[in-house]
């Protein structure tokens, strides 16, 4: 956290300006942004409906939300072993497959982001008896990026929720 | 002792009880009611990016996210009561109904009444107050239920908390027997109502946004009364007599038993039968039963009575379709002191 007090009286106001946060131990080289959005759908008098995503700032029970993380290598050097890891509010319920990005592998936690594994994988057990995990079990998702991150390159994440 | 009859038309059975259940969630915390995540909730989302850069682990957080939970407003009514058996000229007959607040915010709601309903024989007549709410949850009207006014008392709901309330009407004059009246009560948002996604910006709980829900922000049920002026009376009356010439109730002692069964006004008791359990502590005189001075046997046969004994011994007989011209049905039986 050195650096960053060093850097605080320089940098000011334009560091808090930009996205991403002041979280990083040196100086940041990966910019990360989430964005929420909801699912509207509208019907026609000719009765098509047609969906669109709009900015989200409230929402009411059983309205679908999408989360959309975009990140950045904003570095001179690569970046390996990226993952993005976002927890699943209580009151949300993740819609099942709807995890997305490109070359990304999407696994889930179910104990609270101790530990993750594929969906197909994951095994829940209550009082002695063992069954698979279900959506309504996850409490993180998380996507593990297959290449690294090369300078200047960016990606992006998604997954979609229902208000319980 | 009890007189099973039926009336001209059928009773229909006008009963629809909504149960709303609490569903827990299998994440610990958060507790989602049937009406949805509790308006005002805050939801608050960041991603975190961990990364090796130049060999050394880093971590990054994200912007935080925040979602309002906005109020959605929707209200169901449902009658409780079943059909209701009244007659002409009856008063404050009430049908009871349930409101419940299915949204996830508090909710203020106005309440009316509507017996002007297409459909029906008759149009019950509000009574004044004609809405009650069941104050005491006795089920019926009492001294200790209180009137609504509105605009005065307009029940204020939590999220999945509902309330009881009375509608109350009398019955015209004239209104036919088999005639059934229909009574509507409705309850309505004062937030606002309207098409499902209707939004009441900073009108919900704390100024979050208000949205109405599938419901509309209003909800109606029925209730019905139908006419029937048909009364069947039963009179019983006893006659004691000892085995020393006397009438106290000793052991060995007879009781004779009448029952004096009358039809008053008009329609048809249809297929009325008579059940009298024979009294503890006394067994039934074999051969004792009569019908309008004609002796029955004892068994199940092809005469009007029998005693049944496939569980407490209980007279029994069969009236068939009474009707005031019958005239008075008279049964006797005796049975001894144990």
């Amino acid at each position: 956290m050195s650096a960053l007090k060093k850097l605080f009286p320089v940098i000011g106001i334009a560091l808090l300006a930009t996205a991403g946060s002041l979280f990083a131990q040196d100086a940041k080289q990966i910019e990360v942004t989430t964005i929420v959005k909801k699912e509207v759908v509208t019907e026609h008098v000719d009765g098509t409906r047609t969906t669109e995503l709009v900015a989200a700032d409230s929402v009411v029970p059983g309205e679908r939300v999408v989360y959309t993380i975009s990140f950045r290598n904003v570095g001179a050097e690569p970046a390996d072993n990226v993952v993005i890891t976002n927890p699943i509010a209580e009151t949300l319920k993740y819609v099942a497959g709807s995890a997305a990005g490109e070359d990304l592998e999407v696994e889930f936690s179910i104990d609270g982001g101790v530990t993750f594994g594929k969906a197909e994988a994951l095994r829940v057990v209550t009082d002695g008896i063992e069954r698979p995990a279900t959506t309504l079990d996850y409490t993180h998702v998380r996507w593990v990026m297959q290449e690294r991150l090369e300078a200047g390159s960016e990606g992006q994440a998604s997954f979609a929720a229902v208000l319980e | 002792m009890r007189a099973v009859t039926e009336p001209h038309r059928p009773l229909k059975e006008v009963c629809a009880r909504l149960v709303y259940v609490a569903i827990a969630t299998v994440a610990a915390g958060t507790q989602a009611l049937a009406a949805g995540t509790p308006a005002g909730t805050l939801i608050e989302g960041t991603a975190t990016v961990d990364f090796d850069y130049g060999g050394t682990p880093f971590s990054v957080s994200s912007n935080t996210t925040v979602l309002v939970v906005a109020e959605r407003i929707d209200v169901a009514t449902v009658l409780q009561s079943s059909q209701q058996v009244v007659a002409g000229n009856d008063t404050d007959r009430t049908l009871l109904f349930t409101v419940t607040n299915t949204g996830n915010g508090t909710e203020t709601y106005s309440l009316a009444i509507d017996n002007l309903l297409a459909g029906d024989d008759f149009d019950p007549v509000a009574a004044v107050p004609a809405i009650y709410f069941d104050t005491d949850a006795s089920g019926d009207l009492t001294a200790a239920d209180q009137a609504y006014t509105p605009g005065t008392n307009d029940p204020v709901l939590a999220a999945d908390a509902s309330i009881d309330v009375f509608l109350v009407n009398d019955i015209p004059a004239g209104a036919g027997n088999g005639d059934i009246g229909r009574s509507q009560l409705t309850a309505t948002s004062t937030t606002g109502t309207g098409a499902a996604g209707t939004v009441f910006a900073g009108s919900g709980d704390g100024g979050i946004d208000a949205v109405v829900g599938t419901t509309g922000g209003q909800s109606s049920d029925v209730g019905e009364y139908i006419v029937s002026d048909i009364q069947v009376t039963i009179v019983k009356s006893q006659g004691v007599s000892d085995p020393f010439g006397g009438t106290e109730p000793l052991p060995g002692a007879t009781i004779t038993y009448t029952l004096a069964v009358d039809v008053i006004g008009s329609g048809t008791a249809t297929s009325s039968v008579v059940r009298d359990p024979v009294p503890d502590y006394t067994t039934y005189v074999p051969g004792s039963l009569v019908l309008n001075g004609v002796a029955q046997s004892d068994a199940a046969d092809a005469d009007a009575g029998e005693l049944d004994v496939s569980a407490r011994p209980t007279i029994v007989v069969r009236l068939g379709d009474l009707t005031l011209a019958d005239g008075t049905q008279t049964i006797v039986f005796q049975v001894s002191i144990d």
